[in-house]
């Protein structure tokens, strides 16, 4: 065997990745070469300076910082991989289903919270009749609008052209605002209408509604509102909204969450006074979250956060 | 009693998030810390963490049990690290031409190269694990990944070959280029201690 196979052998043995016959062999060859010898120790040396020095380490506030962010994101990507078929589905039972005129609270749902994608989906086909894969007929309803239309192929010269584009219609529906399929809509609206006030108005509705606390998808996605909308009046609708479910980890994280990261100080109050509040139920802190909060009573700018957060802390000393 | 990864693995495929969300607790130190020590950058890292899971998430129905769990989530790591690091190497306009580095090259950054300036003051300037991270972020990114894998980490060679898809042989080599190349970038510090 070679000399520098050895101290190839040097770097493997100090990671515990020779044989035993290897070892021996090194063991042997140690015994006799002076040169190997001395590499073995530098290379532990060096190796430990390696690891000693090495000055992060994953911390709990760290830790629990990312998954605080992985559950935002998460929540969206579920919403965006909910498939919208399921969604058109459901509303064309909805339209087909008997009236369901109620003596309770009716509530008028217009288009606007049903994106394109929701009942009419970007569709692609072919111009071409033998190789027909959409109802061209539903093209020719006077309420069906044509938008973004985009060319994929626009050479004639095979005779055909290949294009893609969104076919939106609008939809009214009535029907209970205790309906699970109903909010499933709303919960929709609230996540992705673009227009705030439509949001808002999907939250607001949502609230009026007592049996929506035990679904875990409209908590989550409450919860991802409360984290990532863009429209402070529309994080604090929401935020009174999570107040009625039962509070939890993911409230708490939501409201850790806020409270370290909205830039609206009145978002961070209504935290800080939900999690007092649920410590004052006794709804147990943990160590690193505590230390969050700490580090909220250090640094917020508001002085009423920074009390209310010396009080969070009191509430467990 | 705590389920197996694989009863978690399947629940989760059928959406059962909490299922999801304690395969992610299994192993989210492991990633983050993977992540921490490639990048060096808390953001950096939770921006890893966040893609590796998101990519977990996407695609745990199609894992069909062919690897392991956590070296199929080690290779999406180590995936998103290599990618990332190269997004945010195109961002950043170096003043020397880093391609021009590969992965045999004993290149030393112009600071541990001046041998005006004595060990001595060159400890003095940073303390020494500024200098162990700068010399583990100037390795090339698989020399890297694969001396965070073995030394911080404590895979076995065989594992990093799995989850960076290669021979053995090509792991012991990244492992020894890497070594090598962080003891002449740290030679002044060796000197300075002993």
């Amino acid at each position: 065997m070679k000399h520098n196979e050895f101290r190839q052998m040097i770097h493997l043995s100090l990671y515990g990745e020779l044989s035993e016959d290897e070892q021996k062999k090194l063991k042997h060859h140690l015994e006799s070469c002076e040169e190997c010898k001395l590499e073995l120790e530098q290379q532990k040396y060096f190796l430990s300076m390696v690891s000693e020095n090495r000055k992060y380490k994953v911390n709990d506030s760290l830790l629990n910082e990312a998954r605080v962010q992985l559950r935002v994101a998460l929540g969206s990507e579920m919403i965006k991989n909910r498939p919208t078929s399921t969604f058109g589905e459901r509303i064309r039972s909805l339209l087909s289903s008997p009236p369901r005129l109620a003596f309770s609270a009716l509530v008028i749902l217009l288009a606007g919270f049903v994106l394109g994608g929701l009942f009419f989906s970007r569709q692609e086909f072919i111009l071409q009749n033998d190789n027909q894969t959409f109802n061209k007929a539903a093209l020719s309803q006077v309420d069906t609008r044509i938008t973004n239309l985009q060319f994929v192929d626009s050479d004639q010269s095979d005779g055909k052209i290949e294009f893609i584009f969104d076919a939106v219609k609008r939809v009214q529906l009535k029907g209970k605002v205790s309906d699970p399929e109903i909010q499933r809509i709303l919960t929709y609206a609230m996540l992705n209408e673009q227009n705030p006030g439509s949001r808002l108005n999907s939250i607001n509705v949502m609230e009026t509604c007592g049996n929506i606390t035990s679904d875990k998808e409209i908590k989550d996605a409450v919860i991802t509102v409360v984290m990532t909308d863009e429209n402070p009046g529309v994080r604090m609708e929401a935020i009174k909204l999570i107040s009625k479910f039962n509070y939890d980890e993911s409230l708490k994280q939501a409201y850790l969450y806020v409270l370290l990261n909205d830039s609206s100080s009145a978002l961070r109050i209504a935290s800080i006074n939900a999690l007092i509040q649920a410590a004052k139920s006794g709804y147990q802190l943990k160590q690193n979250d505590i230390e969050l909060v700490m580090k909220q009573a250090k640094l917020d700018d508001n002085n009423y956060i920074r009390l209310k957060s010396k009080t969070l802390l009191e509430e467990y000393n | 009693m705590e389920l197996k990864d694989k009863e978690l693995i399947n629940k989760a495929k059928q959406g059962d998030h909490d299922a999801f969300e304690q395969l992610v607790y299994r192993y989210d130190r492991s990633v983050l810390s993977v992540a921490m020590r490639f990048v060096n950058d808390p953001d950096e890292a939770k921006d890893i963490y966040q893609e590796v899971f998101i990519r977990v998430f996407k695609g745990l129905k199609k894992f069909e049990f062919r690897s392991e769990f956590s070296t199929w989530i080690f290779r999406i790591t180590t995936n998103v690290c290599l990618t990332h690091k190269s997004r945010s190497k195109e961002q950043m306009k170096f003043s020397f031409n880093s391609e021009l580095l590969n992965e045999d090259d004993d290149f030393m950054s112009k600071e541990f190269i001046d041998d005006r300036i004595s060990p001595e003051e060159k400890a003095s300037m940073k303390n020494m694990g500024e200098f162990i991270d700068e010399a583990v972020e100037n390795l090339s990114e698989r020399q890297k990944i694969t001396f965070i894998l073995k030394h911080y980490e404590g895979y076995k060679i065989r594992e990093i070959a799995e989850i960076l898809n290669c021979k053995e042989g090509t792991v012991k080599k990244y492992l020894f280029d890497a070594i090598k190349n962080l003891k002449n970038r740290l030679k002044f510090l060796v000197a300075y201690q002993t």
